[in-house]
């Protein structure tokens, strides 16, 4: 309990929704309250119909509005119930839409550290699933929560009034069900949730394991020991199955037993107290069946209950998500040609030992063409945060035209074309991609960008041309392909200076040449940086950079370098395949 | 209703015996419970003493808790049916994959045969728990019901008789509609629904744009349109659980009026009348609950059927034709393809014609631009794909694949990016032997210049690597591949896929350094588009298009001055103007 008000402690995500939504919230509760009110209503309306009929009343007008009654009640349960369902969905739908709207703008305030690797990829999916579990924890644990106690209200109120003490009683009673056994529920759900995470994870990680490296196992020949290896997760898995499964029986058993006792106390006090007269007795058939169609929804109440633990995962994370909001600092903006510089810089990063930026200084003029190399993991990637202001210096400056890069994030889209490994293409039309560099852009100049990267002969024939749908990360495109509609929407952006962050590290050299010619073609009056892994079309370029621990240790054109530098002439001649004996 | 494949699962019969004769008990419990209540009420009803009701209310609550512990019995009768089936479909799953190897994973998916194999099972695991129960029920309940009222008064039995295919007959109906509806909207639909990630996933790319910021507005719209969409549907959809809602709840109404009618006629007295009256929920409560879990029953037959189709692909036969030996290569060994035609569907083959042959500890180099098929080919010489038709043979023995228990016992495979298991990186190095000592794990580490790494490591050998833990670089991934080869040395045949291609050119070079010594005394496929390595090679074979179109000596193939020279040139580019 101590974990649920926890959690709502400082909750931005769900509360405030209840409140927006107040008016088709109440109408969501009310018509699931009448579903089952007509559900109860009917058959308590039954009972005291046949009861009085029983009677012989001399004319049948005497029954006439219990005759009535019941086709009101058993056309209104339905209805309700439709109507419940259906404005309830269109709720939580509508929460689903702010809600994405919201995780949208928290993730883009601090898209700072988020690349397009695996990992953010996951995270981005986690999120969006955690929308999905608020969604359910709406439709299935919370509606039918307070539906089910509106119910129980209604019941224990409508006894009280008779007899005050009997309705006590059904109080307790009642309240076995509706709160005692959903308290119980979470309990041990919340108990027994740590161990089944872990066991799931573990179970994960095996499969996981297991099918990547299916090849390897094959070659290893160890048939055997790959079986072997499943067989503890897959009985891990199935004891805790089995662990939900008894404690789900034995609880809706202790729920019928309850609402058993329910039945029959009623029974007994509709017979001590309706027993004056015929016309008071008409009343205990009426009562004594009334309870029963409660049962369904009493029951849920604690199956939905049960997956809280799963929802409140989901709620802190989403919360978590707007805690660290980053400051930003005031903005200014600057005016074209900009000159780069790198003065001194450091890094860490935050957390970590290890200085990945030792002392970097640098200068890019309007026009100039650099390209950095370095082994993996020496700071060319943070040289290219630090330069478009995704992470700050631990010391020292970048600066444009002498105002600090944090300033400038306002006009960041202005100044930086970005190209990187895996440019993303939206799951839409080539047109409408392209056009995302410029949303301005006419038609004539979205198709003069797609002709200057030479792809117009290959979409023209396309059966749909400008039209073709990319599909999911521009599958139906290849490697290539994808980086040139993206240099063609760089184009369209038409910013000063480009950074090319190892665009051809998946294309096979041809391919790669011909990529290469293409952007240092089109992007010929631009700046560009550009972060490479090998040497090929380094001739581009006018300054080559080797980074190596943090620092630079091999500088000067393509030419001087081949020319002065052993080491720079033994990777160039390995590169294209030549023997350096 | 219920899938045939079902009964095909042992013990199904016995559990479906054990459940009929239960749910009969429990029909039986249901009448009996309705006719006592009734009594009780009756005789309150008559305006008998109290003291009257003991009896008939006492056994009401006997049967009542009867009928709920037969539901606690079903259930701990169907378990361990369940339980044993589901596990033993992991089990068998996990062994047919291993059967069919990676070529099942590269056509389905890595996450679709995660997913299958974790929630797939899972929703099986419910579907099995009450399918079985529900069909049941439905058969019997509502029969032994609707027997017992006839008993009482035929009319009304007749009534509840002919509403219930009435019932199903609506049911069907619109959920025939509902479902061609929400067909032609799936499309659409989709893409909506993916339309976030979508989204998320190229945010950086929008802040890259400028558009991060306006792009707010478009996901609320596209998220209300998919509000919009998603109600149209549901109307629909949700109308044919309105048609079963109705039906019966309306039975009930007509039943109570009839009753009441009945009464004042005089054609029938309070008791039957209250014991129909409470009965007939019961009479629909089957049907109801069928049509509740009707998606988890959907969901569960799916995932069955996704399941019970890999569990019936013919594993390949013949994987023992190769004569085991140790090693299985040695230097007077032959391998030969003649006409060897591969392809990833039947009527479209990716390679095409292969011919050629090695013999001993050659160095094959394998170029190509991409998509001319170098690594179908790795995949052919490793076994994970088998040929359409053509000829292979390994040392004299004519095989119809190499998917040979024998060759897969005698080569190390390196793809771009070796898998690590989420194991430590002693149990990594020695993935192919096991029972190696320490000693000679360090060794082979250590001659695939690992040492230096392994000293920086927090546990050394015992550090945890892989999926989650601690991150390898992709060198170093190609290193601990390397090493699995010197670890064990009956592997004498190396197959190289691009092992390179993504890793710059010092790292690379080092890379180099630690290989070229166990290329002796091995036979190497090495597929690469990286020049420089073609100079170690004593063999090419070229391929383009899926065609092998010149193999020879490097020196041979510079001579001849055909697709390797024009490829070669065409990949290095032009040289600085020093």
């Amino acid at each position: 309990m101590k974990g649920f008000f926890k959690t709502f402690e400082h909750d931005h995500w769900v509360m405030p929704y209840l409140k927006k939504y107040r008016g088709l919230l109440t109408l969501v509760l009310f018509l699931g309250f009448m579903t089952f009110f007509c559900g109860g209503a009917l058959m308590f309306n039954s009972g005291y119909l046949i009861s009085r009929a029983a009677t012989h009343p001399f004319n049948i007008l005497m029954i006439y509005v219990p005759i009535v009654l019941a086709r009101a009640f058993g056309i209104g349960r339905p209805a309700f119930r439709y109507a419940e369902r259906l404005t309830s969905h269109n709720w939580v739908l509508r929460i689903v839409s702010d809600f994405r709207k919201r995780l949208y703008q928290s993730v883009e305030k601090q898209a700072v550290a988020i690349r397009q690797t695996h990992q953010t990829g996951d995270v981005l999916s986690i999120l969006a699933e955690d929308i999905d579990h608020i969604e359910n924890l709406y439709l299935r644990t919370v509606f039918p929560l307070v539906i089910g106690w509106l119910l129980y209200l209604f019941i224990v109120i409508g006894i009280g009034y008779f007899n005050w003490a009997f309705g006590l009683l059904m109080l307790l009673l009642l309240g076995v069900i509706v709160v005692v056994m959903p308290l119980l529920s979470v309990a041990v759900n919340g108990r027994r949730e740590f161990q089944a995470r872990q066991i799931q994870r573990r179970f994960y990680t095996q499969l996981t394991d297991a099918v990547l490296g299916l090849g390897d196992w094959l070659i290893s020949g160890r048939r055997q020991d790959f079986l072997q290896r499943q067989d503890q997760p897959i009985d891990d898995i199935a004891a805790l199955r089995r662990g939900d499964h008894y404690f789900q029986w034995w609880r809706n058993l202790a729920i019928q037993v309850v609402f058993g006792a329910a039945v029959i106390l009623l029974v007994w006090w509709a017979g001590v107290t309706f027993t004056h007269n015929q016309a008071e007795s008409n009343w205990v058939a009426a009562f004594g069946l009334a309870l029963f169609p409660t049962i369904e929804p009493f029951a849920d109440m604690s199956q939905g209950v049960s997956e809280w633990p799963v929802y409140r995962d989901s709620i802190d994370r989403v919360n978590r998500l707007d805690e660290h909001e980053p400051v930003k600092a005031p903005q200014r903006t600057i005016d074209l040609p900009a000159t780069l510089a790198v003065d001194r810089v450091q890094f860490t990063y935050p957390g970590a030992q290890r200085q990945v930026i030792q002392d970097l200084s640098l200068t890019v003029k309007p026009g100039e063409k650099l390209a950095l190399l370095g082994p993996s993991g020496t700071g060319k990637s943070t040289l290219l945060k630090l330069i478009l202001g995704d992470e700050a210096p631990t010391s020292g400056q970048v600066t444009l035209n002498g105002v600090p890069i944090a300033q400038l994030q306002d006009q960041r889209a202005q100044l930086f074309g970005v190209l990187d490994q895996q440019p993303y293409l939206f799951n839409t039309t080539v047109m409408n991609n392209v056009r995302l560099g410029n949303l301005n852009a006419t038609d004539e100049q979205v198709h003069a960008a797609i002709k200057a990267v030479e792809l117009d002969q290959l979409i023209g024939n396309l059966p749909d041309g400008y039209n073709t749908q990319v599909q999911e990360a521009g599958s139906r495109f290849s490697g290539g392909e994808r980086q040139r509609l993206s240099l063609a929407r760089i184009l369209l952006q038409d910013a000063p200076i480009i950074i090319l962050d190892e665009p051809t590290v998946s294309l096979d050299p041809i391919t790669e040449k011909h990529l290469l010619d293409t952007v240092f073609d089109v992007l010929h009056d631009k700046t560009i940086i550009w972060v490479t892994h090998h040497l090929a079309g380094i001739e581009h370029v006018n300054q080559v950079r080797f980074i190596e621990h943090g620092h630079f240790d091999m500088q000067g054109t393509p030419q001087e370098l081949y020319r002065d530098n052993a080491r720079f002439r033994a990777l160039y001649d390995l590169d294209r395949g030549e023997t350096t004996k | 209703m219920i899938d045939q494949r079902v009964f095909k699962f042992p013990g199904v019969r016995r559990l479906t015996l054990w459940l009929g004769l239960l749910t009969l008990v429990q029909a039986v419990l249901v009448i009996l419970q309705a006719k006592y209540l009734s009594v009780a009420i009756v005789h309150l009803w008559k305006m008998q003493p109290i003291g009257t009701i003991v009896v008939p209310l006492a056994l009401f609550g006997v049967v009542f808790l009867g009928r709920h512990l037969v539901t606690l019995a079903k259930n701990w009768v169907t378990y361990p049916f369940v339980e044993t089936t589901t596990k033993q479909l992991r089990k068998r799953f996990m062994a047919k994959l291993f059967d069919l190897g990676p070529s099942v994973v590269a056509q389905q998916g890595t996450g679709n045969v995660v997913t299958m194999g974790l929630e797939g099972i899972d929703k099986i695991q419910t579907y099995l728990m009450m399918i079985i129960g529900k069909v049941l029920d439905l058969s019997i309940t509502p029969w032994l019901v609707l027997l017992y009222i006839a008993t009482i008064q035929w009319k009304e039995a007749l009534f509840l008789l002919v509403i219930y295919p009435l019932i199903i007959l609506f049911m069907v109906i619109l959920g025939l509609a509902a479902q061609a509806k929400a067909d032609r909207q799936y499309a659409g639909y989709q893409r909506l629904s993916n339309h976030f990630v979508d989204t998320l996933r190229g945010l950086p790319t929008l802040k890259q744009l400028g558009l991060n910021e306006t792009y707010a507005g478009n996901v609320y719209e596209v998220s209300e349109d998919y509000r919009k969409k998603t109600m149209a549907t549901l109307t629909i959809a949700m109308t044919s659980t309105f048609a079963l809602d109705f039906f019966t709840t309306l039975s009930i109404a007509i039943i109570a009026v009839f009753l009441g009618v009945g009464l004042m006629d005089n054609t029938i007295q309070l008791l039957p009348a209250l014991i129909i009256l409470t009965l007939a929920p019961d009479y629909f409560a089957p049907i109801r609950n069928f049509a509740n879990d009707y998606h988890a029953t959907l969901n569960g037959k799916n995932a069955l059927t996704a399941v019970l189709d890999i569990l019936s692909r013919p594993t390949p036969t013949d994987r023992k034709l190769l004569a085991t030996s140790d090693p299985v290569w040695t230097p007077e060994d032959g391998l030969s393809l003649q006409h060897v035609n591969v392809g990833y569907d039947a009527d479209h083959a990716t390679l095409q014609d292969i011919n050629f042959q090695v013999k001993g500890f050659q160095k094959v180099g394998i170029i190509g631009a991409s998509g001319s098929g170098k690594s179908t080919l790795i995949n052919t010489l490793s076994g994970f794909l088998s040929p359409q038709d053509g000829q292979i043979t390994v040392r004299g023995t004519q095989v119809p694949h190499l998917d040979q228990q024998a060759w897969q016992r005698s080569f190390v495979y390196i793809p771009q990016a070796p898998y690590l298991f989420h194991a430590s990186l002693r149990d990594n190095l020695a993935f192919y032997t096991p029972d190696a000592t320490d000693e000679a794990v360090r060794k082979a580490a250590d001659r695939a210049g690992l040492s230096d790494w392994i000293a920086t490591l927090p546990d050394g050998l015992a550090t945890q690597i892989g999926e989650g833990a601690r991150g390898v670089s992709g060198g170093q991934a190609q290193r601990i591949a390397l090493a699995r080869a010197f670890l064990d040395d009956s592997r004498r045949v190396l197959l190289f896929d691009e092992p390179t291609a993504h890793l710059d050119i010092e790292t690379e070079i080092e890379l180099k350094q630690a290989m070229l010594p166990v290329f002796d005394h091995h036979l190497v496929f090495f597929a690469t588009h990286r020049l420089h390595w073609m100079n170690e090679m004593d063999y090419i074979l070229v391929l383009d298009h899926g065609r092998l179109v010149e193999q020879g000596t490097p020196a041979e193939l510079q001579a001849k001055n055909g697709a390797y020279v024009r490829l070669r040139s065409e990949m290095a580019g032009e040289a600085p103007e020093a």
